[in-house]
């Protein structure tokens, strides 16, 4: 266009072809190009080389390290490449890309949207254009179906740019949906050294949040802290790891290492579909699935006084290395884990009897609602695998509040509109029986020979019910009494079990049953009610 | 080496130790089981290293959250 302006803005009486205003132009172009390089090469330059060092020495990745690892190679397009604070213009080279890139790529070949925050630009502290980048990464992410990944580490909010009213005005709560969470689509967000703040947020709003072990998630920093309350307390025990992983929850999983970081997203997405309007994908089913079937049943002890881990069971019906925990260390009477049952996405909700018993305390029940919603949200069919004496009883228990939260179990178990399974594999007490899928709250129950189902653990259930306590005269014959009529075949005589089936053959049953009971009309779509479920309940 | 707590998870009795300081563990050893609710509970630690304390015998009641033993990552 230039040129052709060029051509005819000509005074009246010169040369058509006026070659030296050609070269003027051309020389113009030249300049821009060679301004646009310079700029470029600033902003990807960031913080500047001596801080990527530093970082580079330490072991610690830098953010388009760490974009080169997550995305399929040369598939990253930045979106904000020439950002810098909007609050400080002349602070345009000491904020380059304002501190948090964002932009699209593909992860397995399929699109995503990225905002990964470069630590050396401010701390990547959140100011009014990064903002603007990450509500439009959301944004895009949830209008066109694409998954979102946001990798934080940051010093929480810009100062003094969020100071005062006029910054508070300018830079906080204009955009009401920052915020939502209504489970459009998989969001998967991962923290790396500091992550006050937003990267705080993020990592809670997430359906899949893996921490780094350098990593401190927290409201605020120890020094704040310190300042404020006077409270001397180390960085890792206001926000580190294992507080989140063991007792906060708040967080999915925890890596030592950067690629074992991104290598954990990439797996959490394979298992996800794209936005929450599709099922996930198929893959082949590997070989070898199902091949310790024979030998499932082994894993129970025959004393039903001993405890056995769930895991073992879950990992030979599930296809070959499909195993995903979710919160390992966190509730740990219950099991849950993305996998793959003949080759297609499931959810599994276990007890696990190696902890408590079985038995499900506060934590336990948050962990598998939060489970639920996800799987329920993105149309992620599940298993229950049932072993549990019931919900965790004592003072503790009752502190913790574990009425709400076993009643927030039983809403959720009332909203799914996924397909979903359960199989009662030994114990089903109480109201934890209907919590874990027990009469219409699942779509098929099966059950094992070992199934033992009554309101109470036989024990407990003979001292109330006969009077006769451990050690008594009359209390084996007595025992034996109740322990009868807590037997499979009552459950089965009055179809509250569908099926009782051989313990071996349970990865075929299951593989048939969500089958059966998958979602034709609506093409493995569920109704999402659930979806705006409150983070962390 | 970091200093970490291992607790039982379930209020109960000391049924047995399994293990005694200066044993070297990995994660999802048994440390200790508990006698609770009819049943042997393990009281299991997730992270590996020495045993440097058992701070339970066995018969004691020991309550949710009680610290059992010390490990040095």
């Amino acid at each position: 266009m230039c040129r052709v302006f060029s051509l005819i803005s000509v005074p009246s009486g010169a040369k058509f072809f006026d070659l030296d205003l050609i070269r003027k132009h051309n020389m113009a172009h030249e300049a821009l190009l060679q301004e646009y390089e310079a700029r470029r090469a600033r902003a990807l330059a960031g913080g500047g080389e001596e801080k990527y060092a530093r970082r580079t020495a330490k072991g610690v990745w830098n953010a388009r390290q760490r974009i080169d690892y997550l995305m399929d190679p040369g598939s990253f397009i930045e979106s904000g490449l020439f950002g810098s604070s909007a609050v400080y213009p002349e602070m345009e080279n000491e904020t380059q890309t304002d501190g948090k890139l964002a932009g699209f790529g593909r992860i397995d070949g399929r699109d995503v949207c990225l905002v990964v925050n470069d630590f050396t630009v401010k701390g990547a502290s959140t100011s009014a254009t990064n903002s603007k980048k990450i509500g439009h990464m959301k944004r895009t992410a949830i209008e066109r179906g694409m998954p979102l990944v946001l990798i934080g580490e940051s010093t929480g909010a810009r100062l003094p740019d969020a100071m005062g009213s006029r910054g508070m005005g300018l830079l906080l709560g204009n955009d009401n949906t920052q915020f939502r969470r209504l489970r459009e689509v998989p969001t998967a967000a991962a923290a790396f050294g500091p992550s006050f703040g937003s990267s705080t947020w993020l990592m809670c709003q997430s359906d899949f949040a893996i921490m780094h072990k350098s990593a401190i998630m927290a409201v605020s920093s120890p020094g704040l802290v310190s300042m404020a309350l006077g409270e001397k307390v180390s960085a890792e025990e206001l926000g580190g790891w294992r507080l989140h992983a063991e007792v906060t929850g708040l967080i999915d999983q925890f890596a030592d290492t950067e690629e074992e970081v991104f290598d954990q997203i990439r797996k959490f997405l394979s298992y996800m579909p794209s936005h929450h309007r599709e099922a996930p994908a198929d893959v082949p089913v590997p070989a070898g699935s199902g091949a310790d079937m024979a030998k499932v049943f082994d894993i129970l002890p025959e004393s039903r006084t001993q405890v056995y881990d769930m895991k073992r069971v879950i990992k030979c019906i599930v296809d070959k290395d499909s195993l995903f925990e979710m919160k390992p260390r966190f509730g740990k009477s219950a099991v849950t884990a993305l996998a793959r049952l003949g080759g297609k996405s499931v959810g599994i909700i276990a007890n696990n009897p190696l902890h408590r018993g079985g038995a499900l305390d506060a934590d336990a029940c948050r962990k598998i609602v939060d489970f639920i919603v996800m799987c329920d949200s993105f149309n992620i069919p599940f298993v229950m695998l049932v072993d549990t004496p019931g919900f965790q009883i004592g003072t503790e228990a009752e502190r913790a509040g574990a009425p709400g939260k076993i009643m927030n179990f039983m809403n959720a178990m009332t909203l799914v509109t996924v397909p979903h399974i359960s199989v009662i594999v030994r114990k089903s007490y109480g109201r934890a029986y209907v919590c874990m899928g027990g009469g219409r709250h699942s779509d098929e129950v099966g059950a094992w020979p070992s199934a033992e189902v009554s309101f109470m653990s036989p024990d407990f259930a003979t001292k109330i019910v006969h009077g006769v306590g451990h050690g008594e005269p009359g209390f084996e014959e007595a025992l034996a009494d109740i322990r009868k009529g807590a037997d499979v075949w009552g459950l089965a005589a009055v179809y509250a079990a569908q099926s009782v089936i051989r313990p071996q053959d349970t990865r075929d049953y299951l593989i048939r049953m969500l089958d059966v009971y998958k979602l034709r009309m609506s093409k493995g779509v569920g109704q999402h009610l659930m979806r705006s479920w409150p983070t962390s309940y | 080496m970091a200093r970490i707590e291992v607790k039982s998870e379930i209020t109960g009795t000391v049924w047995q130790l399994k293990a005694k300081p200066g044993d070297k563990v990995e994660g999802g050893d048994t440390l200790i089981v508990i006698e609770s609710m009819k049943m042997e509970i393990p009281v299991i630690t997730e992270d590996g290293g020495t045993v440097t304390e058992i701070l339970v015998k066995e018969k004691d009641p020991v309550s949710e959250g009680q610290v059992v033993a010390i490990i040095e990552e």
